[in-house]
């Protein structure tokens, strides 16, 4: 299923876009010109990869450092050890869209979702 | 010794415990370096994006940084979250942000919380809101000033204005363009001293006959002991057999082209209040920054400023420093030799300041004024002043 993300006059190179699905995705246009999309938690602690540093075809987490290849999810170097998962762009009628991967996502570890309704 | 019973020679100084009290330092830090301009770095240590430096001014850390807007950014140096403080170097480089090191809080280069950790959870947390403090900059000469105060007093009144009022107008010193010229030495003094020893040492040459003979030579007026800083607009003249401001005489470097034939060979003292001392020579400038760090303690960096072709072609300017090097270490020593008679309770009066120092008490009467109604501070003269 596409999935609509934004216009893609809204994402100017160098920018990226934070869809709020749950998981929430981010999607980049890199200075070459490539719209890519992945997850936009990193597999390390709950941070989003669309508050981060885009370089190339690749995405530093703002927290601590960990790079993930916007082409395949792979992490450079830890803390992250797992990808996340990347998600096929196609752009239509000026709009980009996403088709998500329907693999399991590698979220970080989160005790307090999981005891569904205890806040610690 | 009160001050009717003193001869009309003689002024009384501040009394003793103005200089060791740590009340009045912290009274000082709130009045005086919280409240007013104050100068910390010179712009080109920050000649990229993200380099940046921290000072303490008055009670407070400060973060100084370049940020990608080429714009100059002051912060307060703590973090928003759980108030760890920020940069714990004094100077560096962050390649994109800056990251509190307890949980991770990321701010950008113009202080935007851009990442915490669970940040995207809590979509209520404004990131400008919970972004850096900033503080006010303003720059000058090619030098950083900022100001913590809610509402900053104005910078061309206090800052240019004690320019104006020493040299008489501000063109004098814009001759220098001591923003284009570049850093060709800085050495930093660590004195244990209180801040106000040094100022007064540095207003008057009542001692340059005694403890600079290197000075005086090169300034042989000096040896009268009145100091440029008495007169307006007043350049203390180069020896006749002086070639430049050096230790020994000797040449000095390339002189900056629009210095005037009036203001060739001679040299200029002026005190930015509160704690910026500028030297003017026909070939450098010579800028003193204090940074006041406890009642008995000060730091002073100060930068000996050159063309841009002297420092890039690495001209040998050893004896150009060297002079006014050896005049910090002289007066730094005898500011050290002061500050622990401060405590003496034979000066628990305070000393005395005799005609060439008589403009000292203006000083003395505006750090009074500053800290607020004079009420336990008996003993204090606030109604005789010298002529200036």
């Amino acid at each position: 299923m596409l999935i609509p993300v934004c216009p893609l006059a809204d994402l100017p190179r160098g920018e990226a876009f934070r869809l709020e699905l749950d998981p929430p995705v981010a999607v980049f246009h890199t200075e070459d010109g490539d719209i890519l999309a992945i997850d936009d938690t990193c597999t390390h602690q709950d941070a989003s990869l669309a508050d981060g540093w885009l370089e190339g075809c690749q995405v530093e987490c703002p927290l601590h450092s960990s790079a993930f290849d916007l082409r395949t999810g792979a992490p450079s170097a830890p803390p992250a050890r797992l990808p996340v998962r990347t998600h096929r762009v196609v752009v239509k009628d000026g709009t980009v869209h996403v088709m998500l991967c329907d693999a399991p996502p590698n979220l970080p570890p989160c005790p307090a979702a999981r005891l569904a309704g205890d806040p610690t | 010794m009160t001050t009717s019973s003193l001869p009309e020679s003689l002024i009384a100084t501040l009394p003793g415990d103005h200089y060791t009290s740590q009340e009045l330092f912290r009274l000082e830090q709130e009045h005086i370096f919280e409240s007013m301009w104050f100068c910390v770095a010179r712009s080109a240590d920050l000649d990229r994006p993200g380099r940046y430096r921290t000072f303490q001014v008055g009670r407070e850390s400060v973060l100084v940084t370049r940020s990608r807007d080429r714009t100059v950014r002051a912060f307060f140096n703590v973090c928003r979250h759980r108030g760890a403080q920020l940069c714990t170097q004094p100077s560096g480089e962050v390649k994109r942000a800056f990251q509190c090191p307890y949980h991770a809080w990321t701010y950008d280069l113009e202080g935007k919380l851009v990442a915490a950790p669970n940040l995207t959870k809590m979509p209520d947390i404004g990131r400008t809101e919970f972004g850096l403090v900033p503080v006010q900059v303003r720059e000058w000469l090619g030098y950083v000033w900022v100001c913590l105060a809610d509402d900053p007093p104005s910078f061309e009144e206090q800052v240019v204005g004690d320019v104006v009022a020493r040299l008489g107008d501000a063109e004098v010193i814009e001759r220098y363009s001591i923003e284009e010229l570049d850093v060709g030495r800085r050495i930093v003094y660590d004195v244990a001293a209180n801040w106000k020893l040094i100022v007064e040492n540095f207003m008057e040459c009542y001692h340059c006959a005694t403890i600079h003979p290197e000075l005086t030579e090169v300034l042989p007026e000096f040896a009268d002991g009145y100091a440029a800083q008495y007169f307006v607009g007043h350049g203390a003249e180069f020896g006749a057999d002086v070639k430049g401001f050096t230790v020994d005489g000797s040449e000095g470097l390339d002189r900056i082209p629009t210095v005037t034939p009036a203001q060739d060979r001679r040299y200029y003292a002026i005190t930015i209040r509160p704690q910026v001392f500028v030297n003017l020579v026909p070939d450098h400038v010579i800028l003193h920054r204090m940074y006041p760090v406890a009642a008995d303690r000060t730091i002073v960096e100060c930068d000996w400023l050159y063309l841009k072709d002297v420092v890039a072609r690495d001209e040998d300017i050893s004896r150009s420093v060297e002079l006014f090097h050896r005049v910090n270490t002289q007066d730094f020593a005898a500011c050290e030799r002061c500050q622990p008679a401060m405590g003496s309770r034979l000066y628990a009066g305070g000393g005395v300041l005799v005609p060439s120092e008589h403009h000292i008490a203006a000083f003395h009467e505006w750090v009074l004024d500053r800290l607020g109604p004079p009420s336990g501070r008996a003993g204090v003269s606030r109604g005789s002043r010298g002529d200036g």
